[in-house]
């Protein structure tokens, strides 16, 4: 094999190298001031510059539909916009990460070297076409996720959330290779671009190939929590620190979807009627495994936690439509807009969980915001305008999200996935209404915090106005979205 | 622009309380500006043409070219009384909620302006994506209405209504989105616009329950339905009714119900022909049970809010029975019930909050001898009950008169029994009344340590336009029949193939549906 590197590959991984270059930042002041940290405020500069650095060479690089490193990666609309939302999310959780009680301390630069790698990991993810790339970036996210819960000076919840994820998260990984493997035994290759043209026939033709796609799909059914799959997401949502939580269930979720939407976005679905309608099925068992769950929990985290699996299941509708449309376009930038709400609405409750956390301890019950309305007038609506777009109510951004996504399922014929979608929605409303309830219309003495969270609170208005906001333009958004992946 | 205008000033007047910093002059800010709005909404007679049975004062633009969704507004005869409806009650909402609503009021008016926009925008949006944005946002704030100033109970009731009401309309969603795609099929360009829907022919295989036509037809009825609300998906609003505040209850009964009765005539009647006309019966069948199990519900409340609440049923099931029969007596008698109801029942529930206010209790066994008391009170819940009874000369006669009328013409069974609910709510409204107002003072009324005060200048101030609106609409019916006329009788005559036109103002040259941009 030749592999040739030019300096228009270094070009197309310059956000990748930026990302990496800002991470070394922190560690390496750490270490030249004689293992002492420098100021927190500086290390987040730092680490912000090296999003913003990427997010700018993946808008100037991303869209070009090139490929990198022989096939290995590749540039296009869906690696622009899904690294650009991931680095948002990333960013944002990195802002909390800074405030809170769990994170700032003596290991922020290490904390924050861990997030950026695990960036750059995301970054690999979202551009891979080759399996083993997808591997990479895979392992590589997840592993320096796996020691930033674990690094978390709070007692034995993120722990356990670390070893939970971690052997789960391995387990993922072993089927996926294992996947890979057949993959390669049947085709001679492990380059989604080789096979990309004839996966349906390969599909029927080669058993071999079906369990390889069988398994690469479980593979990520386990990273984006799809029912049967989902059991570790509210172990590892709840025991970990709230920043890490908005962290995976923004910027780890929307990459892992970035990755699944490649390998579906192959056909392989076309191929198969049964591998076809077990997903259906696993979407449909994933919204109400995840709703019905969701219901239940008093813990806040533990509720986001379980409706985020609710939210893998409407995203599965829209792989699977992406996986079975001629214009494949039009299902993944559902998707890809249905992800860009989620991660603006999850970052914004999650920051507000944040600020009701006393200490790193402190569980955040829902009956604990009672009065929150009274004391914090304005958090308490942003809170509002995050959970009333969570449960999909017009004219806010997650409205938009299920609108486009399930409109597309519709055009495809997927009208009964769209049908229990939208059923699902209501047992949703149920569990969003709650918090709410609890905020206005219970008296209470909900106070944030004592700690000074000031950028946490700009990051909560910030979403809020830009879901309010982002609603009525939302049309301009995702035509921008799908002519790109054109 | 004066629709826009109509439907986003609230919101602005929301923003503008918002930002109020006096505590103590937001109501009178709150009443200014609805009062503003109302003139605002009245200036809507200067322009329009009642002799137009299209859409007038269209204001449209692209707003989500890919699925080509607009922004997309017009009046036609049939929402321009549901408009002036919810702009009429507004202030009289917020002037009887001045001593009532003593908490959070800036929340309380924010609530309301924001409630007034969604239902104005549900009454003139004519995108079907348009209109359901509209439709969904007016559940927030009445769900903070009831859950925030709302009774014991608030908070079981508020998440019913919310749920309900929501659960019904996904459904809804999903047909909108199915039909988006059954324009695209028809002319190669994907529309949410209702003039576009109009002029689908969706197939209607001859009574099959499972043909298109019948599962678009009742995912639209079935939203519709639940507001209304018909029997038997009612059970959220006695609920929502008891524990709401007086404003909260006056809005629901007096605007938010109409919004699926409105959607009906405006939806589901002229898009789905055949099915609804295949399935009349049920709805009339509805609307029949409706009008007499509410009666009869209504009569044993011992708690005077919950009968009005189930009355609401009764009335509401009028209104359907006209509306599916299909003729000009009964859409037109449905048109104006809806009008007769929102006032009759909002004024009784302002004369209930009135006396709640006065004594903390609803219950109809703890009044009696109230017209000795309190006699200008008397007075006005007389006229109000003589309206919700429909004496004739009152606005209630009208309505109900013709929607029989109506009835009779098509599906005289209907008529036969819906006949008797006119029995039955004079049973219910004159026993009621007895029971508060004469006999023995009751311990409510005797109790010597808090004398009762008759009404105020205020709440006088509320009720009079009311009881003025009681008469002319009783009086002199073509007064506001005239506006609707065109519009109803072109509905009626044209419902297998509906189409609206958009008049073009200032000329008279009309615009056909589907070359109008």
């Amino acid at each position: 094999m030749n592999i040739n590197v030019g300096l228009s590959d270094v070009l197309l991984i310059s956000p990748m190298i930026a990302l990496f270059l800002a991470s070394l930042l922190p560690i390496t002041m750490k270490v030249l001031r004689g293992n002492r940290e420098q100021h927190a405020l500086i290390t987040l500069g730092q680490a912000l510059t090296g999003i913003v650095a990427a997010v700018v060479l993946l808008v100037v690089f991303g869209g070009s539909d090139k490929t990198a490193f022989n096939n290995g990666l590749i540039f296009d609309g869906v690696t622009q916009w899904m690294g650009i939302i991931a680095l948002a999310g990333a960013g944002a959780a990195m802002v909390m990460m800074y405030e809170n009680p769990a994170t700032t301390g003596k290991q922020f630069s290490e904390l924050i070297f861990l997030a950026m790698s695990s960036a750059v990991g995301m970054l690999i993810l979202v551009s891979a076409v080759d399996l083993l790339m997808v591997f990479i970036g895979l392992e590589m996210m997840s592993l320096a996720l796996y020691l930033m819960i674990a690094m978390s000076h709070e007692e034995k919840l993120s722990k356990e959330a670390a070893l939970k994820y971690f052997i789960l998260g391995s387990f993922a990984s072993a089927l996926f290779l294992y996947g890979v493997a057949f993959i390669f035994g049947s085709t001679g290759g492990t380059n989604i671009l080789s096979f990309m043209d004839n996966a349906a026939e390969l599909v029927q033709t080669s058993r071999l190939f079906l369990f390889g796609v069988t398994f690469v799909i479980l593979g990520f059914c386990f990273k984006v929590s799809i029912a049967p799959f989902h059991a570790w997401t509210p172990d590892v949502y709840q025991g970990a620190p709230t920043p890490h939580t908005a962290f995976m269930a923004t910027a780890v979720k929307t990459v892992s979807f970035a990755a699944f939407l490649r390998i579906i976005a192959t056909k392989s679905l076309t191929g198969s009627d049964q591998l076809f309608d077990i997903l259906q099925w696993m979407a449909v068992i994933t919204m109400i495994v995840g709703n019905a769950a969701a219901i239940m929990q008093n813990n806040f985290k533990r509720m986001i936690a379980y409706s985020s699996v609710a939210h893998s299941g409407y995203l599965m509708v829209g792989l699977i439509t992406a996986g079975v449309s001629d214009n494949g376009a039009f299902g993944a930038s559902g998707v890809i807009f249905y992800l860009l709400a989620y991660g603006l609405m999850t970052i914004g409750a999650f920051a507000i969980a944040a600020m009701l956390e006393k200490s790193e301890n402190h569980i955040v019950n829902i009956d604990d915001l009672a009065g929150f309305a009274k004391q914090r007038p304005m958090l308490a609506l942003c809170l509002t305008v995050f959970l009333l777009s969570l449960a999909g109510i017009p004219p806010t951004l997650g409205f938009f999200g299920k609108f486009y996504m399930f409109n597309a399922a519709i055009g495809e014929g997927l009208l009964w996935l769209a049908i229990w979608g939208m059923l699902n929605s209501v047992i949703g409303v149920y569990y969003y209404l709650r918090p709410i309830v609890v905020m206005y219309m219970k008296e209470g003495n909900a106070e944030i915090a004592g700690h000074s969270l000031n950028a946490t609170t700009v990051t909560a208005v910030v979403m809020a106005l830009a879901i309010v906001l982002m609603g009525f333009v939302s049309g301009p958004i995702f035509s921008a979205v799908e002519k790109s992946l054109l | 622009m004066i629709l826009s205008s109509i439907v986003f000033l609230p919101l602005l007047f929301a923003l503008l309380v918002a930002i109020w910093p006096k505590a103590n002059t937001v109501r009178h800010l709150a009443l200014g500006l609805s009062v503003i709005e109302f003139i605002v909404s009245l200036s809507l007679f200067k322009s329009f043409d009642a002799s137009a049975t299209g859409l007038q004062m269209v204001e449209k633009f692209m707003w989500i070219e890919r699925f080509g969704i607009q922004y997309f507004m017009g009046i036609d005869g049939i929402s321009l009384w549901l408009v002036l409806l919810t702009t009429f009650l507004t202030p009289i909402i917020i002037l009887a909620s001045w001593t009532s609503i003593t908490e959070r009021v800036k929340g309380f008016h924010i609530c309301l302006f924001i409630l007034q926009t969604a239902m104005l925008g549900t009454f003139l949006a004519m995108d079907a994506v348009f209109f359901y944005v509209f439709w969904e946002l007016s559940l927030v704030p009445m769900y903070f209405m009831v859950g925030i100033w709302g009774g014991a109970r608030r908070i079981y009731a508020t998440v019913k209504f919310f749920i309900y009401t929501m659960a019904g309309s996904v459904l809804m969603l999903v047909a909108i989105i199915y039909m988006m795609y059954l324009t695209q099929e028809a002319t190669g360009q994907m529309s949410a616009s209702l003039l576009d829907f109009y002029q689908l022919q969706i197939p209607f295989v001859g009574g099959t329950f499972f043909s298109l036509q019948t599962l678009l037809f009742f995912a639209f009825a079935l939203a519709f339905a639940i507001k209304v609300p018909a029997f038997p998906v009612h059970t959220w609003l006695p609920d929502a009714h008891v524990e709401a505040p007086t404003p909260g209850s006056v809005i629901l009964a007096g605007v938010m119900l109409k919004m699926g009765t409105y959607g009906f005539m405006r939806w589901v009647i002229p898009l789905f022909p055949e099915a609804s006309e295949y399935w009349a019966w049920l709805f009339m069948l509805i609307g029949t049970v409706g009008i007499i199990y509410g009666a009869l519900v209504a009569m044993v409340q011992p708690d005077v809010k919950k009968l009005v609440a189930y009355s609401s049923v009764s009335h509401m099931g009028y209104i359907l029975l006209g509306l599916f029969a299909f003729n000009a007596y009964g859409m037109g008698g449905g048109l104006y019930q809806m009008l007769n109801h929102g006032i009759s029942t909002g004024a009784l529930f302002i004369l209930i909050g009135m006396i709640y206010e006065r004594t903390h209790s609803r219950e109809i066994s703890k009044y009696g001898g109230l017209a000795g008391v309190l006699p200008i009170f008397t007075i006005f819940f007389f006229i109000i009950t003589l309206s919700s009874i429909a004496v004739p000369m009152t606005n209630g006669f009208v309505g109900e008169f013709f929607i029989l009328l109506g009835t009779y013409q098509s599906h005289p069974v209907f008529a036969y029994f819906a006949v008797s609910g006119v029995v039955l709510g004079a049973v219910y409204m004159l026993w009621m009344f007895k029971r508060v107002f004469f006999g023995e003072q009751g311990e409510l009324v005797k109790d010597e340590h808090h004398p009762l005060h008759d009404l105020n200048a205020r709440e006088i101030t509320v009720l009079v336009p009311l009881v003025i609106m009681v008469f002319w609409m009783g009086l002199f019916p073509n007064h506001f029949l005239n506006f609707s006329k065109a519009s109803i009788d072109h509905l009626v005559n044209n419902r297998s193939n509906y189409n609206l036109t958009i008049v073009q103002p200032g000329a008279s040259e009309v615009m056909h549906a589907q070359g109008g941009n």
